[in-house]
């Protein structure tokens, strides 16, 4: 092998595919948690035994990741494109099928701690996932999580020939865009009960945000210190939700409710003192003629312009 | 006798030339050379004398500060009020000395004309002879006679003589100093008038063209005096005839290149010498006039022979150069504007084809001179009442060039040719006015009142004229909106066919044979092809009726022929251009006289014409009427009635049976945008409703049936909106449905079911969540029960919802959908519209929806979320706001205009087989882009069609002509000042502008979208926009050969070259749904038809294109390192190109967005910076992988 093994502090390893001969080149490094986002991640990927891979094959497959690092051993999961899972919280219980595989149950976790006393929240019942390869941008990265630290330095191990691309039983081709094709439409009565669960949970979840709020409209928000919120709303301070409103401040000093109608007195004024008195009018007079004078320049110069690029030869 | 050249002009204006012409030969030396030129200077300076004070206004107005003085004002208001525009009139300012000689190059030309005097005044006469002898011993200096029919013969009993000329005047443009330059760099015409002294002719010389063989022995002899040797005259001599008139034989002198005093040669001008006849000639004057007949055949005396109108005017028209000199002059004295007009009508007309050039000429317009001065002196000096019309009033004689060249344009526009036009003269009317009437077919008489100037031209070239006039007039009066108009008006050449012309037709006359051909006419005309000419005018003009608004005849101007040849060889080859009235033209009957005309000849007359396609009808209102039917086979034909007329009539009455003798290009085009004929025969014979027209039907049963279902769902359906292109006639194919019946009968590769996107409204409700995730649930619930409603109410309907498209992970963009397959095999896909989305989306965008009365810093927080909301935005405006109404402009465009949406139909195929529709340029940019050669200035848009009086002149009748619109105008367009395209006629409330950034460089604006970026928001981007504009030149350069070549051939403007790819991606047709559907269609189908009834399990799929998905995945995937075509209609081939700057090894980055290789170590010794390079063949590879079962090969370019 004539290429390095090591570009930038990563190993490479190189990959063949069974159908071609051609070599994909994956780069590898143990993963290192970086301080900026140390918390969200940390529990997710932990040091030691995650391995930071750069240049996933743009179809491959958490088990075709884990068959390809079989040798060194047991994967715990892998993790795609790490920003999937920059907001793990954040993330509502999903609802498209291919965050399905992220697994429910991690998702579950937070939420259930949030309301401990609460009635538990009602599930959504998942779209039918069917197994359909999913297609990254090339050059994507992945972190594959040992069971086992010592797998790491294995899978780190140089080599000497390329390893074979295993392959999952995830349709290729025609085969998977005959599948998707399939999948995208699942029958009614899972789409009827996914789509009302769905909103179930949506319900809930408005009750429950509903139920944390401290804005209530009508309701005077005090803080510790004993300030009232008083904010500013609507035309007569009455169409917002929360706090102590206030009218707007156009409102209260127009009496306008709309800046339309306040845009037409504007311009009303305006016409009033236009040419009231004789310096206007000359002045307005002059610039009328100046503004004719640099127009006609200004097309001079076009005009020339488009001379000296001999656009007047008409043939 | 030289005296009389000074007669003819002002001494006091013009002393120089004068002074020079009647000087002796050995005056005109080299002293006055340097005063000359000084003069020349001035003379030429003095035709555009009005921007002088101009030009000193911009050299004095240097400091801006300053206000104008009063003459600058008067300038600056002179050019706003009397021109167009203040731009305008710089504009012309600029154009008018280049379109004239440069007044340096003329003194040699006044030397040369010096002594070309000298010479003609000391030829030495030849005695009267019988013509034939004098012309064989004139044969034997290498000249011959140029006697026209009919030629004189042994037996004739007059002689032919030559006498020094008794007069020689410079006449026409160039004594006026009027000249304008010709097309092609065609030289300036200087005319020499040399008179034939009046006792060589006897009185009735006027009769059987003898007077024309005096003619031409006279010109014949002068051209032997000029070429010998021993004259000094260093010039080619040649014979050119007018219009290919034999009678209107001139001698044309071009200067050899021999840097002598006398060599004009930079000038770029010729000599044209006329032989003329004296006013006090024995011909009788009023022998002439139209309506006597001057040619007697022998054999007929008995009846009285038909009158020779175009005979008597070729003789007058000797007789009037030195008095259209006259009244030219008169005219330019007394209007300061008219020789720039008159320039600017002439560069107009040149640009246009009128006037002489190298490529096609517009039939009699290629020696009309003449015509283009008298027009404006019949302007400015009103019109000789003539009895009938005496409503036109003359102009002023104070207006400007500008102003002179609209009104000259506006009478074009606005004259009906069939009414005669006097000159005003000052003798009255010649001859009685309604003889011309019924002599000429357009009559302009000029000023002296003698010469019908338009006599011969055809009418189908004055209406083509007239076309052409109201084109211009449109581009003038458009709003400002539109671009300048001076480029299009004067500087951009107008002369391709394939533009102008509706249907373009070559004609190859070598084997006509006219049915019913006269020596009468042939005389009259002087030739017997001007005569088949003429007979093919006016029956095509019988034929077509009012189906064209004009019949326009081209072929190449007349060329100089040597001395040698007697003739001049005519043109074997003419086009003839349509220009289609969109009203009529598509008419499959026209109806004849009724079966019980009491005049018996007028139904003998029809059925004469038509032959056996006339027939006797009865029609359903009970009438019996003589009839001629069009047959067409599809509705696609039906454009190509006119073109079938033309082709039935040119077989009938001139013979030309053969195909290449009458050829076409209508069937070329409509080829590429039809199914394979073993796919459509299966519909028809199984007696489906196909078509435009039975989507239309499919959809509207589909919005009925959802309307019922109101019951059934908890809010009621307000409004069911198509917005695909197969529901507004603007999809290549005719779209076909896919009923499980036919499938086993067709093939596999022709089983594509386009789903045809429908936007779903419900009416307001209060109650749809105020959640963006929400409401996406919702909508699938509304689909589950519209999904199951439907196919309870329908039966054989199938529904389900799509929950996704696969790619898009986003969960607040709208994805769900629901397709419906009808049970006739149409397949629907609907969405729904809620317009809280907007609102909620603008929210997230903003960043302020947690609580819009909380004070909080405007951070915007550009995350993920951002970044999904700003998509699906994008997605949601295009999709709800502007797709429907887009939609609704476009079906109204196409019922507005017969040709439109076959022309998008053809732009788009011809983009896709080009593989960059769909990919990099979307349907809805293709069909604004066309809309803009419809609509104009959109100002009627909102007429109603039939209130609207005259269609705009510039709107294409048909495909051809717009997609060779399209053509052009894609390979000069400078994409970065964007298009704007009044689409919608009125001002719409725009939607917000899109917030997302785009790729696409193309700007084309609507009212709704004043940006410009809706429709081209992913592509073209550059790259691909120049590639556009590459194919745009490489297509009209083939369109182009149609004009020099005949080449007819459309199919090759089709076919895309794959040289250029860094590698092409094959893919096995078997597999291909819409491989019927590829631009290669003799390989569709009938090859791999046996494997269709192999496969016995297929199952229908909406929409599924196998070959499309995967080109949006490479596509997505690889967005970083290649960017890939391909043709959207059954293409079996990508071609990818890498992104170059990927080539070169680079470090390694982490998210470097790319598959790459590590850098050979032992290349890269020295330093170890741990680059890498893109790794192809891994990523082939991959293609391969993520392709299988589709792709079949990939071929690297070497």
């Amino acid at each position: 092998m004539p290429l390095a093994s090591t570009v930038a502090g990563f190993s490479v390893l190189p990959v063949s595919y069974t159908s071609s001969s051609s070599t994909h080149y994956i780069y590898a490094r143990p993963h290192a948690t970086s301080k900026k986002n140390a918390t969200a991640i940390s529990s997710s990927l932990p040091d030691g035994r995650t391995l930071f891979l750069v240049n996933v094959p743009p179809d491959a497959t958490e088990r075709e990741l884990v068959l390809l690092f079989k040798a060194a051993g047991t994967v715990e999961k892998v993790v795609f494109d790490k920003d999937a899972l920059v907001e793990p919280d954040d993330s509502d219980v999903s609802d498209e099928e291919e965050e399905e595989e992220e697994g429910t149950d991690d998702d579950e976790q937070p939420r259930k701690r949030r309301k401990l006393d609460k009635q538990r929240p009602p599930k959504v019942v998942p779209l039918p996932a069917a197994a359909i390869r999913r297609l990254r941008p090339t050059g994507r990265t992945a972190h594959v999580v040992f069971l086992d630290a010592s797998s790491l330095t294995r899978a780190l191990s140089p080599q000497n020939k390329p390893r074979l691309w295993p392959n999952s039983e995830e349709p290729f081709g025609l085969a998977r865009y005959a599948a998707l094709h399939a999948a995208l439409r699942p029958p009614l009565d899972t789409v009827r009960t996914h789509a009302d669960s769905a909103m179930e949970l949506f319900e809930y979840e408005l009750a429950q945000t509903k139920r944390a709020s401290k804005y209530r409209k009508g309701e005077a928000i005090v803080d510790e210190d004993g300030f009232t919120l008083v904010t500013r709303g609507g035309a007569y301070g009455q169409t917002l939700g929360g706090g102590v409103a206030v009218a707007s401040k156009q409102f209260q000093e127009t009496g306008e409710t709309s800046a339309r109608n306040q845009n037409k007195n504007k311009s009303k004024n305006k016409k009033e003192k236009e040419g009231f008195y004789a310096f206007q009018k000359a002045e307005k007079q002059r610039n009328d003629l100046m503004e004719l004078k640099k127009n006609w320049e200004a097309d001079k110069a076009k005009v020339e312009k488009l001379k000296a690029s001999r656009r007047f030869k008409p043939y | 006798m030289a005296l009389n050249l000074k007669r003819k002009r002002d001494p006091d204006l013009h002393p120089r030339k004068t002074r020079k012409l009647s000087d002796d030969e050995s005056d005109a030396g080299s002293q006055s050379d340097a005063s000359d030129e000084h003069q020349d200077d001035e003379a030429w300076g003095g035709i555009a004398s009005d921007q002088t004070p101009v030009a000193e206004s911009a050299n004095s107005g240097t400091k801006p500060k300053k206000p104008p003085t009063g003459e600058e004002l008067r300038a600056i208001n002179d050019a706003k009020d009397l021109f167009r525009s203040s731009t305008f009139k710089l504009q012309i300012d600029a154009l008018l000395p280049n379109i004239r000689p440069k007044p340096g190059r003329i003194p040699p030309l006044d030397r040369f004309l010096q002594s070309l005097h000298g010479v003609l005044m000391g030829l030495s006469p030849v005695a009267p002879q019988h013509p034939l002898e004098a012309a064989r011993k004139l044969l034997k200096k290498g000249v011959s006679v140029p006697y026209c029919l009919p030629q004189p013969t042994e037996d004739t009993n007059w002689k032919v003589a030559f006498e020094t000329p008794s007069d020689i005047t410079l006449v026409g443009s160039w004594a006026n100093k009027i000249s304008v330059k010709g097309k092609d760099g065609s030289k300036f015409g200087v005319d020499l008038a040399v008179e034939m002294p009046s006792h060589l002719f006897q009185e009735k010389d006027y009769l059987n063209a003898r007077f024309f063989h005096k003619r031409a022995f006279y010109l014949a002899s002068l051209a032997a005096g000029i070429q010998e040797a021993k004259n000094g005259l260093n010039v080619d001599v040649t014979y050119e005839s007018a219009s290919d008139d034999p009678r209107l034989t001139k001698l044309v002198l071009e200067p050899r290149k021999d840097d002598s005093l006398n060599d004009f040669t930079k000038l770029n001008a010729r000599i044209c010498i006329i032989p003329v006849l004296p006013t006090n000639s024995p011909i009788p004057i009023h022998r002439l006039s139209p309506s006597h007949a001057n040619i007697r055949i022998s054999g007929d005396a008995d009846t009285s022979p038909a009158p020779t109108p175009l005979y008597n005017s070729a003789l007058l028209t000797t007789l009037t150069p030195k008095t259209h000199l006259l009244s030219t002059f008169t005219l330019k004295e007394q209007t300061a504007s008219f020789a720039d007009a008159l320039g600017l009508l002439r560069v107009w007309a040149n640009q246009r084809g009128y006037g002489q050039g190298t490529r096609m000429c517009v039939r009699g317009f290629d020696s009309l001179g003449a015509w283009w001065s008298a027009l404006l002196g019949f302007l400015v000096f009103g019109q000789e009442p003539s009895g009938t019309s005496s409503k036109r009033k003359p102009l002023g004689k104070g207006l400007s060039s500008y102003q002179l060249f609209r009104a000259a344009l506006d009478f074009l526009a606005k004259h009906d040719f069939q009414e005669a036009v006097f000159h005003k003269s000052k003798e009255g009317h010649k001859f009685p006015p309604d003889q011309y009437q019924a002599h000429h077919q357009a009559v302009f008489v000029d000023a002296s009142s003698t010469v019908n100037l338009l006599s011969g031209v055809p009418v189908g070239s004055l209406q083509s004229l007239q076309h052409d006039a109201r084109k211009t007039l449109e581009k003038l009066d458009d709003a400002p909106t539109g671009s300048d108009p001076f480029t299009n008006v004067f500087l951009n050449e107008q002369r391709d066919l394939v533009t102008r012309f509706d249907t373009v037709i070559r004609v190859d006359m070598s084997s006509a044979k006219p049915r019913a051909s006269s020596l009468h006419s042939t005389l009259d005309f002087g030739s017997p092809v001007n005569a088949l000419i003429s007979s093919m005018d006016n029956l095509l003009r019988q034929g077509l009726g009012n189906r064209t608004k004009a019949i326009t005849f081209l072929h190449p101007s007349p060329s100089t022929r040597p001395l040698s040849q007697a003739l001049p060889t005519n043109p074997n080859v003419l086009y003839i251009g349509l220009i289609h009235d969109s009203q009529h033209a598509f008419r499959l009957v026209d109806h004849g006289p009724a079966a019980d005309e009491t005049d018996t000849t007028i139904g003998q007359r029809f059925r004469d014409f038509w032959g056996d396609k006339a027939e006797l009808r009865r029609f359903k209102d009970g009438r019996i009427i003589e009839s001629v039917v069009w047959d067409i086979k599809s509705t696609d034909e039906r454009a190509q009635v006119p073109a079938m007329i033309v082709r039935y009539i040119l077989q009938r009455h001139f013979g030309l049976e053969d195909a290449a003798a009458v050829q076409t290009w209508q069937s070329g085009f409509d080829e590429v945008v039809r199914l394979p004929e073993s796919v459509s025969r299966v519909y028809t014979s199984s007696g489906a409703t196909v078509g435009f027209r039975g989507a239309m039907l499919a959809f509207d049963e589909l919005a009925r049936n959802l309307k019922a279902l109101n019951k059934d769902l908890p809010l009621s359906v307000a409004n069911v909106s198509p917005t695909s292109e197969y529901l507004r006639y603007t999809s290549v194919f005719n779209p076909v449905p896919l009923p499980p019946s036919l499938a086993p009968s067709l093939p596999q590769n022709a089983r594509y079911i386009p789903a045809m996107e429908v936007v779903l409204q419900f009416e307001k409700s209060a109650k749809w969540p105020d959640e963006l995730r929400a409401i996406q649930k919702i909508k699938l619930a509304f689909f589950e029960r519209v999904a199951n409603a439907l196919m309870l109410a329908v039966p054989g309907l199938t529904a389900s919802v799509v929950v996704g498209d696969g790619v898009t992970a986003s969960d607040i963009q709208d994805t769900a959908r629901l397709e419906v397959v009808t049970t006739d095999g149409w397949a629907f896909s609907v969405r729904i519209w809620h317009d809280r989305e907007a609102t909620l989306l603008d929210r997230l965008i903003a960043g302020n929806n947690v609580l819009p009365h909380v004070n909080k810093p405007a951070e915007k927080k550009k995350g993920q979320e951002y970044q999904e909301a700003v998509d699906a935005k994008e997605v949601y405006l295009r999709n709800f706001i502007h797709a429907p109404r887009h939609h609704r402009a476009i079906a109204m465009l196409n019922h507005r205009f017969a040709a439109y949406s076959s022309t998008v139909r053809l732009v788009k195929r011809w983009l896709a087989s080009h593989w960059v529709l769909h990919g990099h340029v979307s349907e809805e940019a293709v069909e604004i882009l066309c809309a803009s050669f419809f609509v104009g200035d959109g100002r009627d848009l909102n007429v109603e069609p039939d209130q609207q009086g005259t269609e705009r002149a510039s709107v294409p009748g048909s495909k051809e002509r717009g997609f060779a619109s399209v053509v052009e105008f894609l390979k000069d367009w400078k994409w970065e000042n964007g298009l704007f395209v009044p689409l919608y006629g009125a001002v719409v409330d725009g939607a917000d502008p899109l917030t997302a950034t785009s790729a696409g460089v193309w700007r084309i604006s609507t009212e709704a979208d004043r940006e410009g970026r809706i429709w081209t928001t992913h592509g073209p981007d550059v790259m691909v926009a120049h590639r556009i504009r590459a194919l745009a030149m490489a297509t009209w350069a083939h369109l182009h050969g149609i004009e020099e070549e005949g080449r007819f051939d459309v199919k090759s403007i089709f076919i895309h070259p794959t040289q250029d790819y860094d590698f092409v991606i094959g893919m096995n047709p078997a597999v291909l749904p819409r491989y019927a559907q590829n631009i290669d269609s003799s390989l569709a189908a009938s090859k791999y038809a046996n494997l269709a009834r192999e496969d016995s399990t297929w199952i229908p799929r909406a929409g599924f294109d196998p070959a499309r998905l995967l080109y949006d995945d490479l596509k997505r995937v690889y967005a970083d390192t290649f960017k890939i075509f391909c043709d959207p209609f059954g293409g079996n081939r990508f071609g990818a190109v890498w992104d170059p700057t990927l080539k070169q090894a680079r470090p390694f980055r982490v998210l470097g967005g790319f598959s790459s290789m590590p850098v050979d170590k032992e290349k890269d010794k020295s330093k170890d910076k741990g680059l890498v390079i893109l790794n192809e063949a891994g990523i082939l590879g991959e293609i391969e992988r993520m392709g299988s079962g589709i792709v079949s090969d990939i071929t690297v370019r070497k």
